[in-house]
């Protein structure tokens, strides 16, 4: 099984305030704090840490179909950062998930899967979402994500 | 303060936010962030915020911050991580402020 979670740079700016008081604390653990607080751009580490953890999610709550909203509890690790691209794990009820993040200015993605064998296999389509249009799921992919104006597909 | 005057306190306490208060003080919270607008329009205990009413999951955690903020109470991860529905969260809401009144 594989996940994926686009996060669009410029809709999350608009969205989500993390800097507000309380933020951070409910969703990451202290050491991804400290990986928050360290780096060059904090907003971009943000929602690289933010979408590990909703592309392993996806896999997780696919498998067990126990839905929760527990951030804290998806935990990043081992993460390498390169300019455009990051690799990292994530721990989760004692499930390992790997993950694989491409970085650009407009959006971050990434790919979760139970295996690294797995999660070099993926393909991925993106491209602009358009809410009336759903012909995305005829391709049956494998996970989707859209959020504002990208739509990602994965497949294996 | 004797026993009968505290029980008293906390029983008026308890009648200035009945459900429907708290109810529309929630609903007030969820309007800033909930993209459906039918769905916000027949609010049930049932209503899921992520499903039913297309809350982003970066939005939840808003939901929480602001519900923290207007009821003088802290949710912890625990209670958190099953705030799915409206329904969790006035129970969740509920829980936390009689815990107060005890206090």
């Amino acid at each position: 099984m594989i996940g994926n979670d686009l996060v669009d740079l410029q809709q999350a700016e608009k969205d989500s305030n993390w800097n507000r008081k309380g933020f951070m604390e409910k969703v990451f653990t202290g050491s991804e704090q400290f990986l928050i607080n360290s780096a060059s751009q904090p907003a971009q580490m943000v929602w690289l840490l933010w979408s590990m953890k909703e592309a392993a999610y996806k896999i997780h709550t696919r498998d067990t179909k126990l839905r929760s909203f527990a951030p804290t509890a998806i935990q990043c690790n081992n993460l390498v950062l390169h300019e455009n691209t990051a690799s990292g794990e994530i721990l989760y009820e004692a499930e390992r998930y790997y993950t694989q993040t491409e970085i650009n200015s407009n959006y971050i993605h990434t790919l979760a899967a139970q295996n690294l064998e797995q999660l070099q296999q993926i393909k991925v389509f993106i491209d602009h979402y358009n809410p009336s249009n759903t012909d995305y799921r005829n391709k049956n992919p494998d996970c989707v994500s859209h959020h504002g104006r990208y739509l990602a597909l994965v497949f294996i | 303060m004797d026993s009968a005057t505290s029980t008293h306190a906390s029983f008026l306490k308890n009648i200035t936010m009945d459900k429907p208060e708290l109810t529309s003080r929630l609903k007030a919270i969820i309007t800033t962030y909930a993209q459906e607008t039918d769905a916000l329009a027949h609010l049930t205990e049932e209503t899921d915020f992520i499903k039913d009413l297309k809350i982003n999951s970066a939005n939840l955690v808003d939901i929480v911050l602001d519900v923290e903020e207007e009821f003088g109470i802290e949710i912890d991860n625990d209670s958190m991580s099953r705030m799915l529905t409206v329904g969790a969260a006035i129970e969740i809401i509920e829980a936390k402020l009689a815990a107060n009144d005890r206090e």
